[in-house]
């Protein structure tokens, strides 16, 4: 159950961050765009001191002549200018661009890293990693070491064996892997027994390990938070 | 032989006379850089309309790499001393 909806929650986030990164890509292209084609080039102002000229018929002396082509190339030089401004501002939206996608792609990972989070929580021990060492008959469960009896040491190495097959035991498919005996000769009680006792060994000292703690010459006490506690 | 020759020559010389020539204020430009120009054109014979003389006068720019703008009047009257100076270098030169 919370495999499934952790999977669901990546794959919601994966199309989440597609539309947020093209929905950032557009906008800022948009701008990009918007930049380009309103800003004026050099024959705006060409054009905007042709039309003055036209339309006064009172500047035709020379010097006024000459004065409105002056203007016209100071506006060119001005534009110039704006074509460096223009480079500047596309590489601050490139920038831009970059940092909101990556700023996107956190965002969406922290949502879901939250969530997993409280999944965690919620299911109580989540098995990382699983490493059984036969020499010293302890098994690691992520951090924490158990010690364990051969014959527990045996059962579980049989039933990790089987879990990395993909496959189920039985009982007596248990103890014929164990003893070394034929399958139809074993009891089914024989593997059942075997697994109680696994169970037993491994779950006094996890709880011992995650619940009720035993801390030495003080006493026993719960290892949770004191706020979680409710008594119905 | 003298006798003959002059009134042929007056005779020749008259319709010239008469018929004054077209003077033709006008604008042009240059591009990439911009230049402009304020000048004026001489046009043989009578005014003709605004566009023909347009038409004429551009012809004659174009050769030079002038785009005509506008034409601004066209007079049969030689124009006034300040219009020439505003003309400058360009009166007369299209």
């Amino acid at each position: 159950m919370s495999t499934t909806s952790a999977t669901d929650a990546r794959r919601t986030g994966a199309r989440l961050v597609g539309v947020g990164i093209a929905a950032i890509v557009v906008l800022l292209v948009g701008a990009g765009a918007l930049l380009m084609f309103t800003l004026p080039d050099a024959n705006a102002f060409n054009a905007r001191v042709e039309r003055l000229f036209i339309e006064n018929d009172t500047l035709t002396g020379q010097a006024e002549v000459k004065l409105l082509e002056i203007l016209a190339q100071s506006g060119t030089a001005f534009s110039d200018t704006l074509a460096s401004y223009r480079m500047v501002i596309f590489v601050l939206l490139v920038f831009a661009t970059a940092l909101l996608v990556a700023a996107l792609v956190f965002l969406v990972m922290l949502v879901i890293l939250n969530r997993r989070m409280a999944q965690i929580e919620r299911s109580g021990i989540q098995v990382s990693s699983l490493i059984i060492s036969r020499e010293e008959n302890t098994v690691y469960l992520n951090t924490m070491g158990f010690k364990l009896t051969e014959a527990m040491v045996e059962t579980l190495a049989v039933l990790a064996e089987a879990r990395m097959d993909d496959e189920m035991l039985s009982g007596a498919q248990i103890e014929a892997m164990i003893s070394g005996r034929d399958a139809g000769d074993c009891e089914e009680a024989a593997g059942a027994t075997r697994i109680k006792r696994l169970r037993d060994g491994l779950g006094n000292q996890m709880v011992s390990e995650l619940l009720v703690k035993n801390i030495a010459r003080r006493g026993y006490m719960l290892a949770i938070d004191k706020d979680v506690i409710e008594v119905i | 032989m003298k006798r003959i020759l002059l009134p042929v020559f007056v005779a020749l010389m008259l319709p010239a006379a008469a018929r004054a020539d077209c003077f033709v204020e006008y604008k042009a430009k240059q591009d990439s850089p911009l230049r402009l120009h304020y000048g004026i054109s001489r046009l043989p014979g009578d005014c003709p309309g605004s566009g023909a003389a347009a038409e004429q006068l551009s012809a004659a720019l174009a050769r030079d790499g002038w785009t005509l703008l506008n034409v601004v009047g066209l007079s049969t009257k030689e124009p006034g001393d300040s219009k020439r100076a505003n003309a400058g270098e360009y009166y007369l030169r299209y």
